[in-house]
Formats: structure tokens, C-alpha cells, sequence
């Protein structure tokens, strides 16, 4: 347990302490964020409005606080990912430059190097991650705030979800980067892809049926429902009551992914935890039993 | 003496390269033990398997009486390494540095701070502690990675050409400390170096080329094996030393001729005392072993 603390502190440490990744990893959200605040709100508002029919007349706040749902959603889903990639960088790190020998000489075992590895990352990626949600939070206040404190509290628990998943999903794929250059490829792609993947840049509702089942597979999709779920409950609460009509709801719902389904069959919020927890412990599963592989192979 | 690392018919391939072949050597408690060789020798291959980095396909390794094999850990806690390069975060301070890894051999609190303290006094860098590592000279960095490497009171020093970039004086220096510790410690220092001076004061000098021990032995009996004596004359004439009938060059304000060995120089001041007014006989110096051993010079840190 003491090596494990203190390689946790270590990395913990040395990712704070390299101002060009904190701050790159810091930065994504917030200028995710601004891009949508700037360039889709507007999209999203008149998609929105344009879908309702000609005789609701519906509060501004109402619009702002499903649009800012929809877009702080979308956020978190893809930073959560993003981030973990980020952070967990430096095990590919210690790698390339040297230092991963330095600690192999001494006893610690690769399970105990791997776990410290994820964990850090894990705890970077969180304080990160509860951050970007704290200003997701502000911002939804100033457009319409329609949270409980029970939706708050899920949101919290969705990125500590979705932080798991992303960091098991990078510590996976960072056993098999060996060089800088494959660090910053890795990174790009994350980048650019995760969030269509995942429905945060486009709902996968729009994607044609087939890609749609494809996307249905990948645990990360249901991450970013349940946060869409858990911002918007309060927007879908305030609908119903000013009198708009269930099937409007659902199909709002069923528009913007709240509702996701599984080869026809709707998948229930229990359920989309369970599909990431389950997710998270296989994933972690596979990086103990690679990391074992890899090590094996190192020494031969 | 016990011997605290014995090392016998080991065996390791890359494929079709065979890095290391039928190795076998020992290494004594409390000795420095030298390792040369160019690079592609073997040193590192040999240094990755003893420091259980790398398996090795055949052959056995006993540290301190234990196969490496069957308790690596315990090996593990018996080696203290200090890289070529230094292998430390260069981001954190040169406490959090040692703290972290104090911490991976059970040195946490009180025990580490105590040993900090010690090792901060014996390599000189109290004044060091709250620096950023990137930040410190080279010679600097490499007494943090020599400190990196005792945490743990290690029975073994191993020294992958610890001295390579750094200045003559910082060079001495480290020596000078290393000398200490040995003395004190009754440390056994495993080094590997490019600078033939540094292998020249080691108790055993063994020379690898393509994988393989083509010399062992101390330097004096390296030196008397492969290696002449050197006599150079002073305040004499050319004319002079051409009565001698040996070839000769005119070195440093002297003229100095190569004899087979000692035995041989004292046989030639004898037939020709007139002569030999001023002198002085040397013995061969490592780079000449080297070269006679390999056919390859190994001078500086450079493969001539």
C-alpha cells in the first residue's frame, strides 16, 4: 500500500506540476463549452422551437435551460474521455523517456505500477472533470436552472462514472503507444472522434439505423445519456407541467438520445449505470491482463 | 571474500543476435568490479538481466546467494542502479523525487527522513533538496541519482557509465564519494565505463566483446598480459638512443621505447647503463589492453 500511495502521489504530482498538460486537459472543456455556447446554442434553440407545434408558447428560460442541458451534457461526456486520455499520458510517458526502468529496478510489482497509473489519472481527470461540471452549473444557471439537488448529485456520480470509463479505456490503449509521436496521434483522434461516437456532437438518433446499432455497443453512449438524462429531467418535469403533451416529450426525449434503445428495446436508467460499471470492470480486467502480457514480453 | 555476485554460462538471444554467450564471471563483496566493452558487447544485456529487467534464456545468476530466478524481489532490494542517463521526474523537487521511491522499497516518514539527512551529508546536496531536479547542473543531478540509488542500503552499486558528459572535477568527485562508501559500507560497485582511467582503479576488470569474456583479471595482470612496459629516456641524444637498436618515439620531451615487460627493460638498462641516465619505466596503460584485447579503441566515451 505505501508504494502504491506514493506512485499515486507521484504521478498526481507530476501532472499538476506540467503546466502544459494540466492546463491543455483544464482547457478543453472550457473551450468546448464557449464553441457551443457560441456557435450551437443558437442551432440547437431554433431546432428546438421548430419542433414544437405553432400553438405552445413556451418560456425563454425553458428553451435556454433544454438547450444548456442538451450542450453541458455533450461536454462532460466528451471531456471525461478526453481528459483521462490526457492525464494518463504519462504512463507512455515514463516509457519514452527512461523513467518506467527506474521503477521496475526496485520490487513494486507491475500490477501495483499499473493500478497507481489509473488511479492517478482517475483522481487528475476527476478534479478536472468536477471542475468543468462547476462551470457547466454556473452556466446552466444563467440560462435556466431546472435541477433538483438529487439531478445534481447524479451529475456528479455520471462524470465519476464516466472518469472510470475513460481512464480504463486510455490505460488500455496506452500499453500499446511506445513513442511522443503516438502519444499526440492517439490524442487527435480521441479528440476528434469520441464525440460523434459517442452522441455528444450529434444525437445518435439522427445517424442512419444501422450505424445507430452499431453505436449501441459502446458503453460510452449510454454515459452520455444518462447525463443528458440527469440535466434535462428537471426541463422534461417543467414541460409536463405547463401542459405539453407526453408524446411531445418522449419525442424530444427520443430526438436528443435521453431515450437510447437497444435493437428496438429502450434501455432504463439502472440499466445504462450498470452497462458502464460492468464496462469499467472489464475494461480494468483487460489492462491488468495486458499489462502482465506486456511486461512478460518486455523482459524477454 | 564472499562472492556477492556470481554469474555462470548465461546465455541471452535477440532472435538471431546472441547477445550475451556462455557468460561466466563472479564478482567479490566490497570490490569494484569493471565491466568494458564496446557498445553491442553484451554490458547492457548482462546489467538488464542482472538488475531483472530483461530474462535471460539460459544460465544462472546468484546475488548474494540467492537465484534470481526464484526471488527477484530479494535481488531487487540487493541492487541500488544508477542509469547512463538519469531516469528521475525532473518536474518534482529532489525530495519528492527520493521520497517516491523510498516509498517503492517500504521507506516512508521518519526512516526516510533519516536517510535522506545521511545521504544529503554524504553526497553534498542539503542545499539541494528543494530544487526542482530539471533545474540542477549535470553533476548535480547525477549525486541525486548515486543518492536514488542508496535509499534502500543496497549491497550492490551498480554503475551504468555513470560519468559519461560530466567534467573532470564533478568525475572526481563522484569517485571520491564512491570511494567513501566503499570503504565505509564495504559496498560492492558493479561499473561499466567508457573512460579507461576509471577501469584502471577497479579490483576486476572484465573485457566483453561480441557477447562474450575474452579478458579478466586484475588491471596490473591485464596490463602484464596484454600490454608492454614503456621506457622513456630523458636528456639524451638521438644518436644515443639509436644505439640501442630498439624502435623508438619521441614523446613528451623524451624518447620512449616499448618492451615485451619489466623483466625485458631491466635486461636492457643493464647492457647499456651509460645510456639510461634519467628514465622511467611504465606499465601499459587499460586503452592498450583494450585495443589488444579487441582490436578496437574504447577512449572517452567514444568506439574509435
Amino acid at each position: 500500500m505505501k508504494e502504491l500511495g506514493a506512485l499515486i502521489r507521484r504521478n498526481v504530482s507530476l501532472f499538476f506540476k506540467d503546466k502544459g498538460m494540466f492546463f491543455t486537459s483544464l482547457i478543453t472543456p472550457v473551450i468546448l463549452l464557449v464553441l457551443y455556447a457560441t456557435f450551437l446554442a443558437n442551432v440547437y434553440r431554433d431546432i428546438f422551437e421548430s419542433a414544437l407545434p405553432a400553438q405552445f408558447s413556451v418560456p425563454d428560460s425553458l428553451i435556454n435551460g433544454c438547450v444548456g442541458g442538451q450542450l453541458v451534457s455533450s461536454i462532460l461526456a466528451v471531456s471525461c474521455v478526453t481528459v483521462a486520455f490526457c492525464s494518463n499520458m504519462l504512463s507512455v510517458q515514463d516509457k519514452v523517456n527512461g523513467t518506467l526502468r527506474d521503477l521496475t529496478v526496485s520490487p513494486v510489482r507491475s500490477s501495483v505500477l499499473s493500478l497507481s497509473y489509473y488511479i492517478a489519472s482517475f483522481l487528475s481527470t476527476l478534479i478536472i472533470c468536477f471542475t468543468a461540471l462547476g462551470l457547466c452549473l454556473l452556466y446552466l444557471a444563467k440560462q435556466g436552472w431546472y435541477l433538483s439537488t438529487f439531478d445534481v448529485v447524479c451529475l456528479f456520480g455520471d462524470v465519476f462514472l464516466l472518469v472510470m470509463f475513460g481512464t480504463a479505456l486510455s490505460s488500455i490503449i496506452n500499453i500499446f503507444l511506445k513513442t511522443q509521436g503516438q502519444i499526440s496521434a492517439v490524442g487527435t483522434v480521441i479528440s476528434a472522434g469520441y464525440g460523434f461516437v459517442c452522441g455528444a456532437y450529434m444525437p445518435i438518433s439522427q445517424f442512419s439505423v444501422g450505424l445507430q446499432r452499431v453505436l449501441s455497443f459502446l458503453p460510452g453512449t449510454y454515459g452520455t445519456s444518462l447525463l443528458r438524462n440527469h440535466a434535462l429531467r428537471g426541463v422534461y418535469d417543467e414541460m409536463i407541467r405547463i401542459g405539453f403533451p407526453s408524446e411531445v416529450v418522449e419525442g424530444i426525449k427520443d430526438s436528443i438520445d435521453c431515450n437510447l434503445y437497444f435493437f428496438d428495446r429502450q434501455v432504463e436508467l439502472p440499466v445504462m449505470v450498470g452497462i458502464l460499471v460492468v464496462a469499467v470492470i472489464v475494461l480494468l480486467l483487460i489492462d491488468i491482463i495486458l499489462t502482465g502480457i506486456r511486461s512478460r514480453k518486455a523482459e524477454k | 571474500m564472499k562472492q556477492i555476485i556470481e554469474i555462470s554460462h548465461l546465455n541471452k538471444s535477440f532472435g538471431e543476435i546472441k547477445a550475451v554467450q556462455d557468460l561466466s564471471f563472479s564478482v567479490r563483496e566490497g570490490e569494484l568490479f569493471a565491466f568494458l566493452g564496446v557498445n553491442g558487447a553484451g554490458k547492457s544485456t548482462t546489467i538488464n538481466i542482472l538488475c531483472g529487467q530483461l530474462r535471460k534464456d539460459s544460465g544462472t545468476v546468484m546475488i548474494d546467494g540467492a537465484d534470481l530466478d526464484k526471488n527477484r524481489n530479494a535481488a531487487k532490494r540487493d541492487l541500488g542502479v544508477v542509469f547512463q542517463n538519469s531516469a528521475l521526474d525532473q518536474p518534482l523537487t529532489v525530495r519528492e523525487n527520493l521520497r517516491s521511491r523510498a516509498a517503492l522499497y517500504g521507506i516512508t516518514g521518519k526512516a526516510f527522513e533519516e536517510r535522506l539527512r545521511e545521504l544529503a551529508r554524504l553526497l553534498d546536496f542539503e542545499n539541494l533538496l528543494g530544487r526542482t531536479l530539471g533545474k540542477l547542473s549535470g553533476g548535480q543531478r547525477r549525486r541525486i541519482d548515486i543518492a536514488r540509488a542508496l535509499l534502500h542500503k543496497p549491497k550492490i552499486l551498480v554503475l551504468d557509465e555513470p560519468t559519461t558528459g560530466l567534467d573532470p572535477q564533478t568525475r572526481s568527485l563522484l569517485w571520491n564519494v564512491i570511494g567513501d562508501l566503499r570503504r565505509r559500507e564495504n559496498l560492492t560497485v558493479f561499473l561499466t565505463t567508457h573512460y579507461m582511467e576509471e577501469a584502471a582503479d577497479a579490483d576486476t576488470v572484465v573485457i566483453l566483446d561480441g557477447g562474450k569474456i575474452v579478458a579478466e583479471g586484475t588491471p596490473l595482470e591485464l596490463k602484464n598480459r596484454y600490454s608492454g612496459d614503456f621506457i622513456t629516456l630523458y636528456g639524451i641524444s638521438e644518436e644515443e638512443v639509436k644505439t640501442l637498436k630498439e624502435s623508438f618515439e619521441y614523446r613528451n620531451g623524451g624518447y620512449r621505447i616499448a618492451v615485451p615487460d619489466t623483466a625485458a627493460a631491466t635486461e636492457l638498462i643493464l647492457r647499456n647503463p651509460d645510456v639510461f641516465r634519467d628514465y622511467e619505466i611504465v606499465k601499459g596503460r587499460m586503452d592498450d589492453v583494450f585495443l589488444a584485447v579487441t582490436g578496437k579503441n574504447l577512449t572517452g566515451g567514444a568506439e574509435k
